[in-house]
């Protein structure tokens, strides 16, 4: 059995050539569709990648209660004064907490794609905030010096947006701003970020002493339950706690979710156009073969044997078709460099990310696509008539 | 019997095939016509502008917010018929995933910058008389099923009142609508005064203006009158067309329409190889038929047009059902729909597109076939059998 | 009888590769109106080339093809065309109907051709099936008749535009004795009764029986000249 199996579907594939025309497109039509769903899949992986990858467990993330976002958040620095107090923040050597109060504003930036305004996180920065960002550095230029109007930029904001060279005099609302540093943290959603000292933007926006957001190193994951139990006992503080591992990964949700919500279903119904395709290509492969197949069986090969001839075809030309359009969305998007509006209402900087598990899923479709896609032929070469051996066309 | 009689036959000749044709045209053609839909609300903001709107945010951002005395300040301005002013209220109704698109306003100037939106006369005055009343759009009142009458708190996530709470209670006393279904009516209005009087800090400040010119022809003229004036004050502001600033903000997004063309461009790629490949192959299959029609005195200029005529047929038909199919699902989740995306609906504009993209990929498909069967020859294709 | 067809110096030939293959030369020739020509011969001796350049659908290398005063050789493709849709019917071996027609659309094809409208098509359409014989099945599709029947629809299909000259290559080919005789009666009917002319390829001796004369071609020459046949 085996062996006619084996005769069979070699026989079948070599004679691929001899419809090249159509099989060549089923395989662009299934890469197309497998395309089409890795492309999403490699938008929203790349999305929530670098908000996953932004945050530390043993760091908490501190806003008003019930605000969200550091954008609608405000705080006082004697707020700030109570968590640098608090229980579970860790210390320097020198006895200092490892808190930073931070500013958050939105400021204009051109992107570069469209030329257009896009809402750019301006974070208002003390000392402290490099040592609760692991992985900070400083890519180019130094950092600025407090109380002037200098600027270090995130590296994805310089890819993404124009104005930023290191060295260049930036507008933003009404006060200029020189860039002195870029940096990076390693793709994070930090990177989306321009950071100039706290005290200049809280004078320029007329903050007054407040803040935005707290930030604090804890002394373990688990010490974030010491601090909630120390903000609940707290008549003065009124806080959301999260880690900010939480705090980004929540973020991440909707947009990424909302992305596979439309990559998902727009693969399906092109799967199924692609699966007419494959339909009609194997089709016409048993139609021409009709003749041989009829010898084939005449001379002893069992039907079965036809058509499983006929389903492996329909699986190589699926599997072709699923890798060369993994293998064109990996050469062509991998490592695309975007930016969309994320939850926290500015730009989030990411990099399209093609990851194996999405490899998989195209792969899957493709073959799925290739099996049904042969179903029907391969029964039908099971049962050609034995006397299409005598037909003359 | 006549040409069509022949073309319909030819192209009917196996049915799995003609069927399976069209299944994958109608698919390119649902998604064509499902996403042209999308993409028409998307960019809609645009079109549905009014040409003598402008909108004045703060320079830093439109997120920023600036002086409240500024309202007054741009009224004076040459050219300007009506200013209204709006500030984000961050509202959520009962819990925080239930968002509610809220602005605090001023009621008489906020109606009289958007005449398109509609209610009854006597909301309409409830709704300026009425301190804590809240103006309701239709779809979001849908959503929740508020009706007018109703008391409802809304809590803000980024205002405090000055009690230490961040809820506010409205009296649901208007509910408004638009003629034009792609008119938002997802979101809610209340009176200005009715919020900062309360407000623990950041009050007398406004969000952004909203200016309606006397004529569109002043909208520059206006635009740089306003910025001037705030020309380096502490808030400085920028003032484009609402249609500029719709779009830009759509385009904070990312360059959807170029996901959309990347997504239609390779559906319709797929459909002109699968049905391009398929129509040679058809034609091929033919040749001996073609020969006897030549024979007969058919001229080859009239088999290259019954050839073409074919393919077009074939496309138009698996074109209209997609479009057709398409128009179905959009009118199916249009009401749900309507919060996050007004008016969704297959625009006239989409369809014909879709039409003429279908006459196209139909030429396209068959220009190669029709060419090889003119150039049939006779005698070597009776020949061959 | 007045001629239908003068042949003047006919030659054709053609080259494969690098070497040029002469199928006939000088051939001339006339074919009265009203003539039912039988060409004999053996494979390759030019007989379908010969049927192929009378019909209009192959030119030869040199001279000419006269037909009623018309250079056919020099018609072009356009109005070659047309010259056959209005003066040739064909007749082949293999019948060459159209799969997806009924008879009657099959032999309506060609009507389509002519500016007739289309009560007059179907009125002309019904006498050819019944000159055939075949009035009775006139919705039936080529794969549902028998090879007698699909040559007597090819037949009908030939003389519904009423053309002067009828060339059937191989008519009988395909067929048993009794359905080939049926098929011969028809056509020399067709040219008793109607005055066809008819120019008939076939290497069936006792099918050339039923022509008023019989024409040898061998290695691109007539070799023999038959008597009219006696009837």
């Amino acid at each position: 059995m085996l062996n006619q199996i084996g005769a069979v579907t070699l026989l079948n594939l070599r004679s691929i050539p001899q419809r090249a025309g159509l099989s060549l497109a089923t395989i662009i039509s299934i890469a197309l569709v497998t395309g089409v769903l890795l492309g999403f899949l490699a938008m929203s992986n790349g999305f929530r990648a670098t908000l996953q990858g932004t945050g530390s467990e043993s760091v908490a993330v501190m806003l008003r209660a019930g605000s969200q976002a550091e954008l609608n958040s405000g705080l006082s620095s004697d707020q700030v004064r109570l968590i640098e107090e608090a229980p579970g923040i860790a210390r320097d050597a020198d006895g200092t907490a490892l808190v930073s109060g931070e500013l958050f504003v939105i400021a204009d930036g051109i992107k570069r794609s469209s030329q257009t305004e896009a809402n750019l996180p301006l974070r208002g920065v003390g000392e402290q905030a490099l040592r609760l960002r692991e992985g900070f550095e400083l890519v180019e230029g130094r950092m600025f010096e407090t109380g002037t109007n200098e600027l270090v930029v995130g590296e994805a904001v310089l890819r993404e947006f124009s104005g930023f060279e290191l060295g260049e005099t930036i507008r933003l609302g009404p006060n200029e701003w020189v860039v002195v540093g870029i940096f990076s943290t390693g793709g994070s959603v930090f990177d989306s970020e321009i950071w100039a000292d706290i005290a200049v933007i809280q004078n320029l926006y007329n903050r007054g002493t407040g803040v935005q957001s707290i930030r604090a190193r804890l002394t373990s994951p688990e010490a974030i339950e010491e601090l909630r139990a120390y903000e609940e006992n707290e008549p003065r503080l009124n806080l959301d706690i999260q880690s900010e591992t939480d705090f980004f990964s929540g973020q991440a949700g909707g947009t990424a979710v909302l992305i596979e919500f439309i990559g998902w279903p727009l693969a399906i119904v092109m799967a199924i156009g692609a699966l007419a395709g494959a339909w009609n290509t194997m089709y016409s492969s048993v139609d021409t073969r009709m003749r041989e197949i009829a010898t084939l069986r005449a001379i002893g090969f069992s039907g079965f044997a036809a058509a499983v001839g006929t389903m492996v075809e329909s699986l190589v030309l699926a599997a072709i078709g699923g890798l060369v359009g993994a293998g064109a969305v990996y050469l062509l998007f991998n490592g695309i460099s975007a930016s969309t509006l994320g939850s926290g209402f500015t730009q989030v900087v990411f990099s399209f990310a093609v990851t194996g598990g999405s490899v998989i899923a195209g792969m899957v479709m493709a073959i799925i696509i290739g099996f049904l896609g042969g179903l029907v032929p391969a029964i039908r070469s099971a049962y050609v008539p034995l006397l299409t051996v005598h037909r003359s066309e | 019997m006549n040409d069509l009689t022949l073309i319909r036959k030819n192209l009917f000749r196996k049915k799995l095939r003609a069927i399976l044709l069209t299944l994958s045209i109608l698919i390119a053609f649902l998604i064509f016509g499902v996403l042209g839909a999308f993409h028409t609300v998307w960019t809609s903001g645009g079109a549905l502008a009014a040409d003598n709107r402008l909108i004045t945010v703060n320079r830093i951002n439109f997120t920023v917010s600036m002086p409240f005395a500024y309202w007054n300040r741009v009224a004076a301005i040459e050219g300007v018929e009506n200013v209204a002013h709006a500030s984000w209220f961050g509202g959520y109704f009962q819990e925080q995933t239930q968002q509610v698109q809220t602005f605090a306003v001023d009621p008489a100037t906020y109606l009289a910058a958007y005449p398109e939106l509609t209610m009854p006369a006597e909301q309409r005055q409830a709704f300026l008389d009425t301190r804590d009343c809240l103006l309701v759009g239709t779809d979001l009142a849908g959503q929740y099923g508020w009706s007018v009458g109703d008391t409802i708190p809304l809590l803000s996530n980024i205002w405090q009142k000055t009690d230490g709470t961040s809820s506010w209670t409205f009296n649901i006393c208007a509910i408004f609508d638009a003629e034009d279904d792609k008119v938002p009516a997802n979101y809610a209005v209340f009176h200005y005064d009715y919020y900062n009087e309360a407000l623990a800090f950041n009050s007398d400040q406004v969000g952004w203006l909203i200016i309606n010119t006397t004529d569109p022809s002043f909208n520059d003229q206006v635009s740089r009158a306003v910025d001037e004036l705030f020309a380096n004050s502490p808030s400085e502001t920028e003032t484009t067309t609402e249609a500029a600033f719709n779009e830009a903000f759509a385009n904070q997004f990312g360059n959807i329409a170029l996901i959309l063309l990347f997504v239609v461009g390779s559906a319709f790629t797929t459909i002109l190889i699968i049905v391009g490949f398929t129509m040679v192959t058809a034609i091929n299959e033919r040749t001996g038929e073609i020969a006897v029609m030549k024979t007969l005195g058919f001229p080859a200029p009239r088999i290259f047009r019954m050839v073409l005529a074919e393919s077009v047929m074939l496309s138009l038909v698996g074109g209209l059902l997609g479009l057709g199919l398409a128009n179905l699902m959009i009118s199916g989740v249009a009401d749900a729909a309507a919060a996050f995306l007004p008016g969704l609906a297959l625009s006239a504009q989409v369809f014909w597109v879709g039409v003429g993209l279908a006459i196209l990929l139909g030429l396209l498909t068959g220009i190669v076939p029709a060419i090889n069967a003119q150039r049939v020859k006779i005698i070597t294709a009776l020949g061959k059998q | 009888m007045t001629s239908l067809y003068s042949l003047t110096d006919l030659s054709k030939g053609y080259t494969r590769g690098k070497e040029s293959i002469t199928i006939f030369e000088e051939l001339t020739m006339t074919i009265p109106e009203g003539d039912f020509m039988a060409i004999m011969g053996p494979s390759g001796s030019g007989k379908t080339t010969l049927l192929n350049l009378l019909g209009g659908i192959d030119r030869p290398t040199s001279g000419s093809v006269e037909c009623q005063g018309v250079r056919v050789d020099k018609l072009s493709e356009g109005k070659l065309a047309k010259w056959r849709s209005q003066n040739v019917g064909f007749i082949f071996q293999f019948y060459n109907l159209m799969p997806t027609l009924t008879a009657a659309q099959n032999v309506e094809l060609p009507l389509l051709l002519t500016g007739l409208s289309g009560k007059q098509r179907k009125e002309r359409v019904a006498t050819a099936l019944d000159i055939v014989g075949l009035a009775d099945r006139k919705g039936h599709r080529p794969r549902q008749l028998s090879g007698g029947q699909q040559q007597r629809v090819a037949i009908a299909r030939a003389i519904v535009a009423d053309p002067k000259v009828l060339l059937c290559d191989e008519p009988t080919g395909d067929l048993d004795r009794k359905s080939a005789d049926e098929i011969l009666e028809t056509l020399q009917l067709l040219n008793k009764d109607l005055g066809k002319t008819i120019v008939m390829v076939t290497h069936d001796p006792s099918a050339a029986k039923y022509a008023r004369r019989e024409l040898h071609l061998d290695k691109g020459r007539f070799v023999e000249q038959a008597q009219e046949p006696a009837q």
